[in-house]
């Protein structure tokens, strides 16, 4: 039966149309809504191979992006199985920021690259006001609509935050964009990482080039201390507890003006308070948003007129291709695929382990573990020997216990009326 | 964290008790009633806590599989979605979602062990079928909050530091997924109401801190009350009376 209604939904509600690109996890291909009209992306959820469902990165976006309804977030408009795949559907998007910055033919104005970075940390606040880290910042991530604005999309690496001791893998964000204590292994880290990686984003509007261009995470951190000098224990205390911490040879900050010639004194002011190596000492997002560089002229162009580039519509990947490798510096990102890593589970529950284990350890266990008839009670939770009552098989509190317990309820229970 | 939580999914979807209260038409047909409608839901919820005992995930992950299998009913009958598969590819679909993967085959092999009866016998395929229309049922919303987080935020608060009071206090909130107080309260009025039955029951007078929240204390007490109602009829309940509902749920419509 719901088999019949999918096929209706895909027949009925969305028309195909052209293949838009190989997504992280399936094709993405364009479709139109006929219930709205709207131009739609919808992604084909490839189900894995190793039988495993619904794939994980698919389900956290979709967890996350069910969450977070926003103007700077990418809308998941709806979802569906459809021949034993699932499809998530997405406002179209007409381009990305990659693709802005890469164009030559595109001038950008100081407030045009004000209204781009205004709308990337708009959306980032709101993520962050709900507790949750994108940790994949960057500008092929930050999609553009037909009016302009710019979307906060690919949550496949998002996770919510909130509990201080929670360890998180160091294994997210491309590269050029990873925070400093990322790069030194931490695994408790906050909303700073995406703060990082927003600065780095704001960097390379104003140079139309990717800002710290590592090689590999030694040399990443090489390009961040040339840049910013190597940091001082006063200017980050906790640097020399972090597990991956190495002594790098001393070298002193440039002037910002140096490395960002074409920036305004306000610009520069505001990218030295992102680029803060202590994460805590770091500039939240929020506080950014109030920088005085947002509020003082020029003010950012409205989204509908932002530049963006010609739409190409006879290339099926429109992202490569600007791209012409013998003019300047190579700007693409580093591949997709590098970062796709599954996160370290240790931290929670060590299933891996338990799954590795269990053939050799099942059968011991299942002989310990005595189990009865199929109705068997699951016992009660607490420790009930303190009640002094059978301890497994009965609930927390006995009944003559509830009758005494209402009473001395009931009589503290003051009625409204 | 409360921030977070009211603007969330999950309050919206917070439900008033006579939504919950629902047997769906086709297991009326059958002659299931309320109670064996929730009878078969703290059976289930029992189950995945006992599949969760052998995969060995965080009390969080039960939790959250516990409230999509509620949820589920919510909107599903047991006549088109059986119970016995609900509960393991609920689990299977919280471990997902709250970061700590279950394997599918872990799961086939957990139940094979735990229940020789062949209608608990279900194999990975129909796990993985399933999750797709667990997924739909719950509208695709998977952020669900819990009680535990809120419990040792107020007892801390409450200064309350001594192990019984803390282990009473979290046992009772355990307890309540075998309700559907998590379908109709906001989970952090549910600790409360857990730290209140567990103050007056250890003769803590917590008063004067209970006074300074800004809380609805009637909440509080009519989920106090719940909960100690349902401590009186659990103690009723028998394996022959929780066979009776499931027969009526093999009945041909």
């Amino acid at each position: 039966m719901s088999e019949n209604d999918t096929e209706k939904k895909v027949a009925d509600r969305y028309l195909k149309r052209e293949v838009l690109g190989e997504g992280t996890y399936g094709v993405v291909y364009k479709a139109i809504d006929t219930k709205t009209g709207q131009t739609v992306a919808i992604k084909k959820i490839r189900l894995g191979k190793q039988k495993e469902g619904v794939n994980f990165t698919a389900l956290r976006e979709i967890k996350l992006l069910k969450e977070l309804k926003d103007p700077n977030i990418i809308e998941l408009i709806d979802a569906f199985p459809h021949k034993g795949n699932l499809h998530l559907v997405f406002e179209f998007m007409e381009t990305d920021l990659e693709a802005v910055i890469r164009d030559r033919n595109i001038f950008l104005s100081p407030a045009d690259i004000k209204s781009y970075f205004q709308m990337t940390l708009k959306g980032l606040a709101y993520c962050h006001k709900k507790w949750v880290l994108h940790r994949d910042m960057k500008p092929n991530n930050l999609l553009i609509a037909s009016n302009g604005q710019l979307k906060l999309a690919d949550f496949g690496l998002a996770r919510i935050f909130g509990s201080p001791d929670r360890k998180f893998t160091h294994q997210v964000f491309a590269r050029w964009y990873r925070a400093p204590e990322l790069l030194f292994g931490t695994k408790q880290y906050g909303s700073g990482v995406d703060v990082w990686a927003a600065a780095c984003i704001f960097a390379e509007l104003l140079l139309r080039r990717p800002f710290l261009q590592g090689t590999s995470d030694i040399d990443q951190l090489g390009k961040i201390f040339q840049a910013f000098g190597t940091p001082t224990p006063s200017q980050w205390p906790d640097l020399v507890y972090l597990p991956d911490y190495v002594e790098y040879q001393s070298v002193p900050a440039q002037p910002w003006r140096k490395l960002f010639p074409m920036a305004t004194d306000d610009a520069l002011d505001l990218l030295a308070k992102m680029f803060t190596y202590d994460p805590k000492v770091r500039i939240s997002v929020e506080q950014a948003l109030e920088h005085r560089y947002f509020s003082s002229a020029p003010l950012p162009t409205e989204p509908a007129k932002l530049p963006r580039p010609a739409p190409k519509r006879e290339s099926v990947n429109p992202r490569a291709s600007d791209f012409h490798p013998l003019e300047g510096p190579t700007v693409l990102s580093p591949p997709r695929k590098a970062r796709r890593v599954m996160p370290d589970r240790e931290g929670f529950d060590g299933n891996a382990y338990q799954v590795d284990k269990i053939d050799e350890h099942g059968e011991i266990r299942q002989a310990a573990g005595n189990y009865t008839g199929r109705n068997e009670q699951v016992p009660m939770s607490i420790d009930f020997s303190v009640f002094g009552s059978r301890p497994m098989s009965r609930p927390t509190i006995n009944s003559a216990d509830r009758s005494h317990l209402k009473r001395k309820l009931d009589l503290e229970f003051q009625h409204p009326e | 964290m409360a921030a977070n939580f009211w603007t969330s999914s999950h309050y919206k979807q917070l439900l008033d008790p006579e939504e919950v209260d629902v047997v769906q038409p086709l297991d009326k047909d059958k002659g299931m009633t309320l109670e064996d409608f929730k009878l078969i839901k703290m059976n289930m919820a029992n189950y995945i806590w006992k599949l969760a005992q052998n995969v060995k995930v965080r009390q969080r992950v039960v939790a959250t599989a516990v409230t999509y299998m509620r949820r589920v009913y919510t909107r599903k009958s047991m006549s088109e979605y059986d119970p016995r598969l609900v509960a393991p590819t609920c689990l299977y679909l919280a471990a997902k979602a709250e970061e700590s993967t279950v394997q599918a085959r872990l799961l086939v092999f957990y139940i094979k062990k735990l229940y020789s009866d062949e209608k608990y016998r279900y194999e990975i395929k129909d796990i993985l079928e399933m999750e797709m229309k667990i997924l739909e049922a719950l509208n695709y919303y998977l952020v669900v909050f819990h009680p535990y987080r809120s419990l040792s935020q107020l007892l801390q608060d409450a200064g309350i530091n001594d192990t019984s009071m803390i282990q009473l206090s979290w046992g009772l909130v355990n307890d309540t997924y075998k309700m559907d107080l998590i379908l109709i309260h906001p989970p952090h009025l549910i600790a409360l109401a857990c730290i209140y039955i567990a103050s007056v029951y250890r003769e803590k007078d917590i008063t004067a801190w209970f006074e300074e929240l800004r809380v609805d204390m009637n909440v509080v007490k009519n989920i106090s009350m719940e909960i100690l109602d349902f401590y009186e009829s659990h103690r009723l309940i028998t394996d022959e009376r929780i066979n009776i509902a499931f027969s009526k749920l093999a009945l041909k419509p």
